[in-house]
């Protein structure tokens, strides 16, 4: 096990650096001095000149570099243009309601997944299971701007039930919890459909294992027999398959928080792009370059610790 | 004298997939919305960009079949110029995608000196989820369609390899690869002429499901203003500029969200079928 997450772990350090160095070509490539962006509107030119030398921007490209990753590991991601604020200080602002909102959308969609996956899978062939796989067809099909705006639409303006901007606070309060189920149905909306055709995938192979029929001969009743041995073996593809899909859900959640202005990073991410403020937009490539890789490693190691044949081979 | 039997014609795959009523409706749909996008400046009523401040916000009527928006352009109009762009965006990025994504799988799959290499660095593009390669050449290039399918294609290439190397191993493993290669024939030739035709059905499916995967993406970017800008007619984007006035006209954005919707509920489906139709082990 230590080998196969060591072997895993370094296989994801080359992926990290050409994320950091796609990160520090943006800089260079952009049509603006990172010095003078630092020093401000009215500083003078022997400000900028200063700051450019404690940069290191008169030195070639590869000693440049690694300034940059120096100043990385120390949390240094720049100052945005449009504000000033150091980007780091809004990057961290904005990763807690980002992993907020994928939690509230994960917290409802997975299990409904997984019950219509099993569902479908047990009643195989049937009008149950053509109507549950129409509906998730049409899940991964419907562009979630759409059904945000459905939401907003119907919900917080036609009926007024709840709120539609912004974030009311933390989860734990009756405001947070009220502001975050918008975006969580809109965001978790989207999940539902391919967790249930992957559900129904594993377990229709399942189903037709033998310890499964070995389970139906000794007796067991039919729930027990879904439950704890065609469902429960089928987890372990369904898990790896919903990790492998935190991209899909990653672009989802860009495009909600932009819907319902939630103060995440995908929004953040947006703004920065469409105000040119590259040091900012720089920084939420990175953050959010880095997260999906530390969520796919996770999920690597997850599978490895549930199913043996992964670290053996 | 030679007496033939003759063997129980299989199905064809298009035959079989056509039973199923849902790809039948589709395949009819799909061809139906490329020749409205195709002959767009035929079918259109009036012209997508033609302003009329007399007519802003109209819902859908006689006159304006899809309403108009807040500039008082026909929505009809710009819906079929709109699938105009959102499937040529769609396409651009599939063919660009796709092509170098075939060459690197059959590339792997013939030479394995090149495997371990090429896999692994499509490994490391397959890290990264699409939207990301979206944010990032829109950050370099700045938003625009072109960085739209740039980034689309860069995120289908790896895909694309995967298919087409799993497919391509199988066939290279056949006795009929190690005869083309007894009597000398050219590598080129041989993955041109005797690879690639057979590894066509997978290729097929996936091109079909990822075309609906690639417009759900390129409009949701241009949505959030990376892609296609005002005034260009472009689903996406006529949805986003629609959310200003959600409150008093929704049809504005309901109406090319519901076309993203049906073009790629149509694809999805049609890919579905192609891929049970093809491969009859994948039918339970």
């Amino acid at each position: 096990m230590a080998r196969y997450a060591l072997r895993r772990v370094l296989l994801a350090v080359p992926v990290l650096l050409g994320v950091l160095l796609i990160g520090f070509f943006l800089m260079q490539v952009v049509p603006t001095d990172p010095a003078v962006i630092r020093a401000g509107p009215q500083a003078t030119q022997e400000v900028v000149d200063a700051i450019r030398e404690e940069l290191g921007l008169n030195r070639p490209l590869w000693a440049q570099f690694g300034f940059y990753l120096w100043r990385l590991l120390q949390g240094d991601l720049g100052v945005s243009i449009i504000n000033n604020m150091a980007v780091t200080q809004e990057l961290s602002d904005t990763i807690g309601p980002t992993l907020e909102l994928m939690f509230a959308s994960l917290f409802w969609s997975i299990p409904l997944g997984i019950g219509l996956g099993t569902l479908a899978a047990y009643w195989r062939g049937s009008m149950i299971d053509r109507c549950i796989m129409a509906v998730s067809v049409g899940g991964v099909s419907v562009p979630v701007f759409f059904l945000g705006l459905l939401l907003i639409w119907l919900v917080g303006f036609q009926w007024q039930l709840l709120p539609f901007t912004g974030r009311g606070g933390p989860l734990w309060t009756w405001d947070g919890i009220q502001a975050v189920i918008l975006p969580a149905v809109t965001l978790g909306g989207v999940f539902v459909g391919p967790v249930a055709r992957m559900t129904r995938t594993a377990v229709v192979d399942m189903l037709t294992a033998d310890h499964v029929r070995t389970a139906r001969a000794k007796g067991l009743s039919e729930f027990l027999v879904v439950l704890r041995h065609a469902l429960r073996n089928a987890l372990i593809p369904v898990i790896t398959l919903i990790g492998l899909q935190i991209g899909f859900l990653l672009g989802g959640a860009v495009v909600t928080e932009t819907i319902f202005s939630w103060p995440g990073v995908g929004r953040l991410a947006v703004g920065a792009i469409l105000s040119s403020d590259f040091p900012m937009a720089q920084g939420t490539i990175i953050v959010l370059s880095a997260g999906f890789i530390l969520i796919n490693l996770g999920v690597d190691l997850l599978y490895a610790v549930l199913d043996p044949r992964v670290r053996l081979s | 004298m030679s007496a033939t039997v003759a063997a129980p014609r299989r199905p064809s795959a298009l035959r079989m997939m056509l039973r199923d009523t849902g790809a039948a409706v589709s395949l009819v749909f799909v061809v139906l919305i490329v020749l409205a996008a195709i002959f767009a400046p035929f079918l259109a009523p009036k012209d997508p960009y033609e302003t009329d401040l007399m007519a802003i916000m109209q819902p859908p009527s006689a006159e304006y079949w899809f309403g108009t928006d807040g500039q008082g352009r026909d929505l009809f109009a710009r819906t079929l110029y709109g699938l105009q762009v959102t499937l040529f965006m769609g396409l651009a990025s599939l063919i660009v995608g796709g092509v170098i994504g075939a060459v690197v799988g059959f590339l792997a799959a013939y030479y394995r000196r090149l495997d371990g290499l090429l896999m692994r660095l499509m490994d490391i593009l397959l890290s990264f989820p699409a939207i990301l390669f979206g944010l990032a050449l829109a950050a370099i290039f700045g938003p625009g369609l072109t960085s739209v399918i740039f980034a689309l294609s860069i995120a289908t290439i790896p895909l694309m390899a995967r298919i087409v190397r799993g497919a391509a191993v199988v066939v290279m493993g056949l006795d009929y690869i190690e005869a083309a290669r007894a009597i000398g024939m050219k590598d080129a030739r041989l993955i041109l002429r005797h690879l690639a035709p057979n590894c066509l059905s997978p290729i097929f499916v996936f091109a079909t499901l990822r075309l609906g995967q690639v417009i759900l993406l390129g409009s949701a970017l241009s949505f959030l203003g990376l892609g296609a800008q005002p005034p260009v007619a472009e689903l996406g984007a006529m949805a986003s500029q629609g959310r200003n006035f959600l409150f008093i006209a929704p049809h504005i954005s309901v109406i090319p969200s519901v076309a993203i919707f049906l073009v790629v509920l149509a694809f999805n489906v049609l890919g579905d079928a192609l891929r049970d139709a093809l491969d009859p082990r994948l039918r339970i």
